[in-house]
């Protein structure tokens, strides 16, 4: 024990002076940049980064980067957050877009307008690549924050063989709420009480079950949160309340549904699986579908009740701050590099997110590929109703507050309404904090 | 701590012209020096990564910010009041003893029941035995991982096998009724092969000749152990029972991996809490105080058992 730890002790000292010694070297080489980024889907998502880093690392020698898999988007965030607070942050992150607003409160990122210019180009010039959907979560205050990496809007799959099984055309998909009830009922087998079949599948987990929250609110009309200012959302309205009965209802009164709450994975499982015939999930689980489903499926638009509106969801690029002047400099290359349109063009062939520039689907590699499957167009199509995804100040705990009283109401333990008057008190309170800082900050 | 004083000692004395306790206190210290430097090492280990960290812990459960941008300032004890008053941290509490409860008991009785049934040693109660400590070497984040796959609503492992005896499905990590006990049985199949190895070494403690006599004056199995075994098993009682509630605090593992501690906080335990509080709300003020709690109980229960502990075996 004692002489372990004389030898840790040892080694310690001697690591130490060897890094001492290490660091002159270092810098004659290339600039070493670390990139972290999240698996937020279904899918082999890790493997394919590593290619894409491989061959951006063999095209610039003079930067090295190393991609780290850093979990989950709350935990890529965490990871980041905690690295910026022990001085060494990452050059470069894949961030959930919807927390780019959350950190830029907490000034924990590089402002990209300078970076920008430095390329003799200017704001809309940069911005204009992208689809305009995607631009309200990536500028904030009018300074561009992020730039899009990959994004997805949530697609309703359909089992196009239990479709025609059960008589329904899966070339007329549901286009509304009323349609996909109808669909889901038929769609469900029972034998006696026990369902062998459901209808449809909608996921609810921490970080899932709010992005499926926004998109039925705005699908019936509402907004989920206030897009121009990070202290306000919009909990205990009718468009929600609207939103939260009906998914309630298709669990509790029409029992087409599981029960409680079921996570992404889980989902996408039960439909591969053919235990649901319908689901709702993002884009980004596309590839994986098309490549693990033995039938033949369909993907559609998500059903209206008073509107077509869908959130955007996805990640973009972004670079701390406190990143040094060299390490920023090639991170911006190592950013531009992977936002470009072939590179786009074909991370998004190779995961199913839709590609943020626009020039990526002029490219012929992608023009091949959409006639080859044409599901991956739905995506791009929806994009036209597409709205930025909720950012608050605190946007995990407040997305939280209203995640925990859904999941109450799917496991039949609270009716609607109480649960969103619940959510938005606890909501209010999370976001109180700021508001006194910035709204209620009177002269 | 208490280490520390004799290096001090020497300084503080030497400005009395008390010379003889100063000699005493030098020519003790003289002798221990090189116990001392042995220690060394570990102690600067110690005050680097343990007490270090708890002593920041009570300084920053003492300050908090008003405001997101408002500077730091002294709260005194108000964090560990809105601790206290925090409904997701009293739901964490209960959670936990529940949480604690239901692991400790049925693993110790489990571990019993198989050191009991496994006491002698030959090829198939080794073989056994391997099997029941198999679990102890998978590691818990691998397990939990797993356990996900186990418990898929509708398609998963456990549904598939044991779903057509249930007249309805349950969502084993989904719905809060049954969340919690889904975390528990992890834990339990996790610890029970654990904790047996313990009940195997205190079983070799128990006397051959009481046993013996035993036998001769004509006392059942039952009776050996109602009067021989599980008396001369009490310190590993006590022992274990130490172990089982500290693994029920401190591994939070599986609810990182399989629930984070949903649905509905019906898994949240108390140090997902603190988690929570840390890193999700970026509150260090009150993790803080929440850690201060948590170390406070933990302690207190360690001092009590081990106590217990040591008037037991000083008694005879």
């Amino acid at each position: 024990m004692l002489f372990s730890r004389r030898l840790m002790l040892g080694l310690a000292m001697a690591g130490s002076m060897a890094s001492a010694l290490a660091v002159p070297a270092m810098a004659e080489g290339p600039t070493e940049i670390d990139l972290f980024f999240p698996v937020p889907v279904d899918g082999k998502l890790a493997r394919d980064m590593g290619t894409l880093i491989k061959e951006f690392n063999e095209g610039h020698p003079d930067i090295k980067a190393t991609a780290v898999y850093t979990g989950s988007y709350d935990d890529t965030l965490i990871k980041t957050r905690a690295s910026i607070k022990a001085g060494k942050p990452p050059s470069a992150v894949i961030m959930s877009a919807n927390f780019l607003l959350d950190m830029q409160i907490e000034n924990e990122l590089t402002n990209l307008d300078s970076l920008i210019a430095a390329d003799g180009s200017t704001k809309e010039k940069f911005l204009g690549q992208f689809f305009p959907a995607l631009q309200g979560n990536a500028v904030i205050n009018r300074s561009v924050y992020g730039v899009p990496f990959h994004n997805s809007t949530p697609l309703l799959y359909i089992n196009a063989d239990k479709a025609k099984e059960a008589g329904l055309d899966p070339e007329k998909p549901p286009q509304t709420w009323a349609e996909l009830t109808d669909w889901a009922k038929k769609l469900t087998k029972r034998e006696g009480d026990k369902v062998t079949q459901w209808g449809i599948a909608i996921p609810c987990a921490y970080d899932y079950c709010g992005w499926m929250m926004e998109t039925l609110t705005m699908s019936n009309g509402g907004r989920y949160y206030n897009e121009e200012f990070g202290g306000e959302v919009y909990y205990d309205t009718p468009s929600m309340l609207g939103a939260l009965t009906w998914w309630n209802d298709l669990v509790s009164k029409h029992k087409v549904h599981p029960p409680g709450a079921t996570p992404g994975p889980a989902v996408s499982t039960s439909f591969i699986s053919g235990n649901a015939a319908m689901m709702m999930l993002s884009t980004g689980s596309l590839t994986y579908v098309r490549d693990n489903a033995k039938f033949n499926y369909k993907v559609a638009f998500i059903p209206r009740n008073v509107r077509n509106a869908v959130p955007i969801g996805g990640a973009s690029l972004i670079i701390p701050s406190g990143v040094e002047a060299d390490k920023q400099k090639a991170a911006w290359t190592l950013i531009k590099w992977m936002t470009s349109p072939e590179k786009s063009a074909w991370w998004s062939r190779a995961t199913g997110y839709f590609a943020p520039n626009m020039a990526a689907y002029k490219t012929p590699d992608m023009v091949d590929f959409l006639n080859k499957n044409p599901d991956a167009k739905t995506a791009v199509e929806q994009l036209d109703v597409a709205k930025p995804w909720f950012a608050t100040y605190k946007t995990v705990p407040v997305r939280k507050n209203l995640e925990d009283e859904v999941m109450l109401v799917l496991n039949g333990k609270k009716q609607p309404k109480e649960a969103l008057a619940a959510a938005q008190k606890a909501a209010d309170e999370t976001l109180k904090p700021y508001n006194a800082e910035t709204s209620l900050k009177l002269p | 701590m208490s280490l520390a004083e004799p290096a001090a000692l020497p300084v503080a004395t030497s400005a009395a012209p008390r010379l003889n306790v100063l000699k005493r206190f030098t020519s003790r210290f003289k002798a221990s020096l090189p116990a001392y430097l042995l220690l060394l090492p570990s102690l600067i280990f110690l005050a680097l990564f343990t007490y270090g960290a708890m002593s920041r812990v009570l300084i920053d459960a003492l300050y908090q910010r008003a405001t997101p941008k408002a500077p730091l300032r002294f709260v005194g004890l108000d964090n560990i009041s809105a601790v206290l008053t925090d409904p997701a941290f009293t739901g964490a509490v209960v959670n936990n003893l529940i949480y604690a409860l239901g692991t400790a008991i049925p693993s110790i009785g489990l571990a019993l029941l198989f050191a009991l049934a496994l006491a002698r040693t030959n090829a198939v109660t080794s073989a056994l035995r391997a099997a029941l400590f198999l679990p102890v070497l998978i590691p818990m984040v691998a397990a939990s991982a797993l356990f996900l796959f186990i418990f898929l609503p509708n398609v998963g492992l456990l549904d598939h096998y044991i779903g057509r005896l249930l007249p309805v499905l349950p969502n084993w990590l989904g719905d809060p009724d049954v969340a919690l006990t889904a975390i528990m049985i992890i834990t339990i199949w996790k610890n029970a092969g654990y904790y047996m190895l313990f009940f195997l070494a205190g079983l070799q403690a128990v006397p051959e000749d009481v046993m013996e006599a035993a036998h001769l004056d004509g006392a059942g199995p039952f009776m050996r152990l109602r009067y021989i075994i599980l008396p001369e098993l009490k310190p590993t009682f006590l022992f274990v029972t130490v172990i089982a509630t500290l693994n029920a605090v401190t591994q939070v593992d599986h609810v990182f991996v399989l629930t984070q501690g949903g649905p509905s906080n019906a898994t949240n335990l108390v140090l997902f809490y603190i988690y929570q509080q840390a890193v999700e709300h970026f509150d260090v003020g009150k993790a803080s105080a929440a850690t201060l709690l948590t170390l406070a109980a933990l302690m207190a229960l360690t001092a009590l058992s081990f106590r217990t502990m040591a008037k037991r075996e000083g008694g005879p």
